[in-house]
């Protein structure tokens, strides 16, 4: 990029160039960015900038630099990797990775599951368009719940005497109530299920905005070809929702690890610690327990892992670019 | 034989309607048990949530719940509070976002693209590893505890995807009409605000209720930066108060409703936007 020069004075080089750039725009009209000139965008996107650096970018390399130091005394003690040692050997650590990760597939292929589901339902031709709308709104609400309401609600239904153990016992006649948030192996599941019922609507509109971008005609060509209904999905469907399945796995994922609030309000990583997660032993370690540098540690870790996430996410998206198939 | 085929055609439409139709009627119906459950708790005598069997019917409504939580100061302040953080955020994410989605959607710029991929990767990055600088941070410059330092660290994390849903939307608008606009004797911020602005109202509006959606339900972040009732969210006030009355099914929940109704009504006004949004240019 030869932007550069607009950091020095003007020359005359400079001039010919700025006027070349201006008759090039009186001539054909829509070309679809004009630029006067290369640093007036700055202007516009100057503040938020500034404002990432100061409110993300400072912090975030604080969390690297506070996992070096101990400041339960009151003044910072630099403890070199003394906190990454301690990790390496820490049970609860390296157990609330692998509940991580149960809690991050688990809840993400659900959320795909059923959001792929209902859109391909939304998205069939219906006799009443504006009954479909209203069932896309009624679906659509569970996301505009906060994580607190949600943990509210499931609890009440999963309460000893809530109505799912009224199906179980009353309905089903089994004898003893269920303790879905209580026990070991099911709280996760619990959890989980929760999660999908908070999170799929999102998943599930931006499905749908994909399948109705996917040209009618592809679907009459495969019915041509003989094609039936289950192999126009398999043929046509998934492989042009691939780049939008691509892109919200990976935000999917790196939103459900993080997920602090929905543990919290419905289990606070118990039974047994089962359902602690790292975001969650990051949040207890450093916010319950006081031990910040600690618990720097384990976010640095975290970041470490999401990064190499998003850096393969990055170069998908930026090779589909060039391409031609996103926006950038 | 035309009719027969027609008839055939009939029939399958009857079925497939019937498939799809019913299919997601009761998705929806299990879909939306846990809310008619919370509405239903928040207004009916106490001896009746945890009835065997549970009944949908009150055998009298109440709005007694609802109505002692409003008339409580506590809980009026979280709401008040909430009410600040929600559209300090919005006001703020809005002006920045505006701002950078114009000049990344109207202006080549050097590293233009690679700003965007960091905003992009800021997008994803998750709340819980940076509470424990923020934590800190907060305490040394004197934001801990304050509604100002929860409002700024929100809108650090709900700037970068509106700058991207911004973006999308601007792009999709022809530069010609701020061309002759300026050409007219329009600043470029006059050509922004009376001509862009306008036409992006959808976006915006959809945008802004995504903002204000997220930054109501905030928790982390609030359970983060804030120890006082004075600075605390509704969000805050209800696992406080979730912790402190256990057993006391109907109050959690009217204040639960109580919470929710204000996202329910901007969603019932604004759902055709947000949906658009996310539909068009959330991920590309």
């Amino acid at each position: 990029m030869g932007e550069k020069g607009a950091h020095q004075p003007p020359s005359p080089e400079m001039t010919v160039k700025v006027t070349e750039a201006q008759s090039a725009r009186q001539g054909p009209p829509s070309t679809r960015r004009v630029l006067p000139r290369e640093m007036y965008g700055f202007l516009f996107v100057g503040p938020a900038i500034l404002f990432f650096i100061l409110v993300s970018i400072f912090p975030l390399l604080r969390t690297f630099q506070m996992s070096l130091i101990d400041v339960e005394a009151g003044i910072p003690l630099f403890v070199g990797i003394r906190h990454y040692a301690e990790l390496v050997q820490d049970p609860w650590f390296w157990s609330s990775l692998t509940n991580a990760f149960v809690f991050t597939v688990a809840s993400v292929i659900l959320h795909i599951f059923i959001g792929m589901v209902l859109a391909v339902l939304l998205n069939e031709t219906w006799f009443s368009t504006t009954l479909r709308n209203i069932m896309r709104g009624l679906l659509i609400l569970p996301w505009v719940f906060s994580t607190a309401s949600a943990g509210l609600m499931w609890t009440l239904l999963y309460h000893p005497f809530g109505l799912l153990n009224y199906l179980w016992v009353g309905l089903l006649g089994q004898e003893m109530p269920i303790e879905f948030l209580a026990k070991p192996g099911l709280a996760m599941a619990s959890v989980v299920a929760v999660n999908t019922w908070k999170a799929y609507p999102f998943y599930m509109i931006i499905i749908l905005g994909g399948l109705q971008a996917i040209p009618p005609e592809l679907y009459e060509a495969a019915k041509v070809d003989g094609a039936n209904a289950g192999r126009r999905f398999w043929h046509v469907t998934l492989p042009q929702l691939r780049p939008i399945l691509i892109a919200i796995s990976t935000i999917d994922i790196i939103t459900t690890v993080g997920h602090v609030d929905l543990i919290r309000m419905l289990t606070r990583g118990g039974p047994l610690r089962s359902t602690e997660t790292v975001a969650y032993y990051i949040y207890k370690t450093a916010l319950l327990d006081g031990n910040l540098g600690y618990g720097a540690a384990v976010s640095t870790l975290m970041l470490i892992m999401v990064a190499i996430l998003i850096i393969v996410y990055l170069r998908l998206v930026s090779r589909g670019s060039e391409s031609g198939e996103t926006s950038f | 034989m035309k009719r027969a085929s027609d008839l055939r055609f009939r029939y399958g439409y009857l079925i497939h309607q019937v498939f799809v139709v019913s299919l997601t009627t009761l998705s929806a119906i299990i879909i939306l048990t846990p809310v008619v459950w919370m509405i239903n708790a928040a207004m009916r005598p106490i001896k009746e949530v945890l009835t065997y069997p549970p009944r949908l019917d009150p055998s009298q409504l109440t709005f007694e719940y609802m109505a002692s939580l409003i008339e409580n100061e506590l809980y009026r302040g979280y709401f008040v509070n909430s009410t600040i953080i929600s559209l300090s955020t919005l006001a703020i994410v809005l002006v920045l976002g505006l701002l950078a989605a114009y000049g990344f959607s109207r202006f080549k710029m050097v590293g233009g693209r690679y700003m965007l991929l960091g905003i992009m990767a800021l997008l994803m990055l998750p709340t819980v590893t940076l509470i424990v600088p923020y934590f800190r941070l907060a305490h040394l410059v004197g934001l801990y505890d304050t509604l100002f330092g929860l409002i700024v660290v929100n809108s650090a994390f709900i700037l970068p995807i509106c700058i991207w849903l911004l973006k999308g939307y601007m792009d999709a608008i022809p530069v010609d009409l701020e061309e002759a606009a300026m050409i007219d004797g329009c600043t470029r911020l006059q050509a922004m605000q009376k001509i862009l602005v306008p036409l992006a109202v959808p976006g915006i509006v959809g945008t802004g209720t995504f903002v204000f959606v997220f930054a109501w339900n905030e928790f982390l972040l609030a359970v983060t930066l804030t120890d006082s009732p004075g600075s605390q969210p509704l969000t805050i006030g209800l696992a406080a108060f979730f912790g402190q009355f256990v057993r006391d099914w109907n109050s959690i929940m009217a204040l639960s409703t109580i919470t929710s109704i204000p996202l329910m009504i901007i969603f019932v006004l604004f759902q055709r936007w947000v949906v658009q949004g996310m539909t068009s240019g959330a991920v590309k």
